[in-house]
């Protein structure tokens, strides 16, 4: 059945008129052809809307197989999206939060250039990780391994801390790229952060204590505040994004140079933090690689917690002591006691050396 | 007469003829294949239903999202033969329902409803 069954009437009006016009009689010739010319342009008006309903509807239908098409491929484009959102969500793991956002959001360039900023660096690792290594199987130092560093990037990242990489045990962080708060902040920030990873430390201590882990897991820092290279260093192929330059080196050694548990910092860092942070002067370090001395300072505690902390850490050269009453248990703190009071009916019972003694 | 029900399609609408009450209804939209195959059965039905003696009057319920032009052609035909059973003296009206943000359906049943001399014609905005 065509289309042209919807015009079934008007082809019997049509058909009438034509049968009629032919043989019928009119009033003078002018009428006639006027009657024939209307019958005429009836037919033609009457093709064209055929054809142009035709049109139309066939215009329709290819508009329509447009919106399927466009529709099917909306979805192919949907879905790809949802594998390629897993696959980032997945590769975002290998990077930092903050490089990761400044790629996506189109801020950073993939591709092999670098600039020079002032940032503060850090880097950590656990004193006596290599005997470690040795005592325990792999499986559970794995476990070990990846709690601790779970813990420490979790505490790194609630500091606004960009994580440039985890090299076995050792941690390097940096504060100020691709987001800075300025320098004075970010190296609050880091040293912040150092005190906070301490701390929890030894919260998780217990922890592991309890899973059958005998040597506590203790950290040395260092962290130093100086101009960096920072930028993606590789090839084209494959490039990692990280940091380069004197002032990651000397973070680097004054880690070397840290006791465990201790936190070591660079003048350069020192004089952004020293109204937050309480801090003892070490001296000056002789570091490899580089040819001044670096005058160093341990982190004792941040300043308005100097009071109320519990902790004590001293290092002269006649007495040092290391206290953490909070971590004790109560046969450690009887014990502890009992040493200081000794210690003190010692130093009041001894002379003390003259100055002019050799 | 046998009333008639027609689900609809992705291409065509649903029809309800119910002949008893004398209510009719199209809904929906409507791009059949082939027009005439889909609407020519319509046709006939109320062609005969109008033509029959006894008979309600008539309340034809029209509800298009969207029609291409060969079922604007269709409603037109359908609509002349209401306007023609009105003439003749049956209660016929005609209530054509769009949505209120949808315009081209407001205009296009203002312009079916101007072809109506006999029958009622009730132009309706109703949300989908």
């Amino acid at each position: 059945m065509s289309i042209d069954d919807l015009f079934s009437k008007e082809e019997e009006v049509l058909e009438d008129a034509e049968a009629i016009v032919t043989d019928a009689t009119f009033a003078n010739e002018p009428t006639r052809k006027s009657v024939l010319s209307l019958v005429a342009e009836y037919r033609k008006l009457l093709r064209t809307t055929r054809r142009m309903m035709r049109l139309s509807d066939r215009n329709e239908r290819e508009l329509n197989s447009l919106a399927e098409k466009h529709r099917l491929a909306s979805d192919e484009v949907s879905r790809k999206n949802q594998e390629l959102e897993a696959l980032s969500a997945k590769l975002a793991k290998y990077l930092s939060p903050q490089v990761y956002k400044s790629i996506f959001s189109g801020k950073q360039e993939v591709k092999l250039t670098s600039r020079r900023k002032k940032l503060s660096v850090f880097f950590s690792d656990i004193a006596g990780f290599t005997e470690m290594t040795e005592r325990m199987e792999a499986e559970d130092l794995t476990q070990l391994l990846n709690s601790y560093l779970s813990e420490m990037a979790q505490v790194a990242l609630e500091h606004g801390a960009t994580i440039d990489k985890f090299i076995g045990d050792a941690i390097m962080i940096f504060f100020g790229d691709p987001e800075t708060r300025g320098v004075p902040e970010d190296a609050l920030a880091c040293v912040k952060m150092a005190i906070a990873m301490q701390d929890r430390l030894s919260e998780l201590q217990s922890e592991w204590t309890r899973q059958g882990i005998r040597e506590p897991l203790r950290c040395r820092i260092g962290i130093n505040t100086g101009y960096c290279t920072v930028g993606n260093f590789g090839s084209e192929d494959r490039m990692d994004y990280t940091i380069i330059g004197g002032a990651a080196n000397i973070a680097s050694r004054l880690e070397n140079q840290a006791d465990a548990g201790e936190i070591y910092i660079s003048y350069e860092t020192w004089v952004h933090v020293q109204n937050g942070i309480n801090c003892e002067k070490v001296g000056e370090i002789q570091v490899k690689g580089v040819a001044h001395p670096i005058v160093t300072y341990r982190v004792l505690g941040l300043t308005e917690q100097t009071g109320l902390s519990t902790k004590m850490l001293c290092k002269k050269q006649h007495f040092q002591l290391y206290l953490d009453p909070s971590s004790m248990t109560p046969k450690e703190r009887d014990e502890s006691r009992k040493m200081l009071e000794a210690a003190m009916a010692v130093i009041t019972a001894t002379r003390p050396r003259n100055s002019h003694d050799t | 007469m046998m009333n008639i029900e027609i689900p609809a399609t992705n291409r065509t609408p649903s029809v309800i003829f119910d002949f008893a009450v004398g209510h009719l209804r199209i809904t929906g939209e409507s791009y059949p294949e082939d027009v005439t195959t889909f609407y020519n059965p319509l046709f006939e039905a109320l062609k005969a239903w109008l033509e029959a003696t006894e008979k309600p009057g008539c309340q034809f319920d029209f509800e298009l999202i969207y029609f291409n032009s060969s079922s604007a052609k269709a409603i037109m035909i359908m609509m002349e033969m209401l306007d023609t059973a009105a003439a003749k003296g049956m209660n016929v009206v005609v209530n054509w329902f769009h949505d209120p943000d949808d315009e081209t359906m407001e205009e296009l049943g203002e312009e079916f409803g101007e072809d109506l001399n006999h029958a009622k014609f009730h132009l309706e905005k109703r949300p989908n």
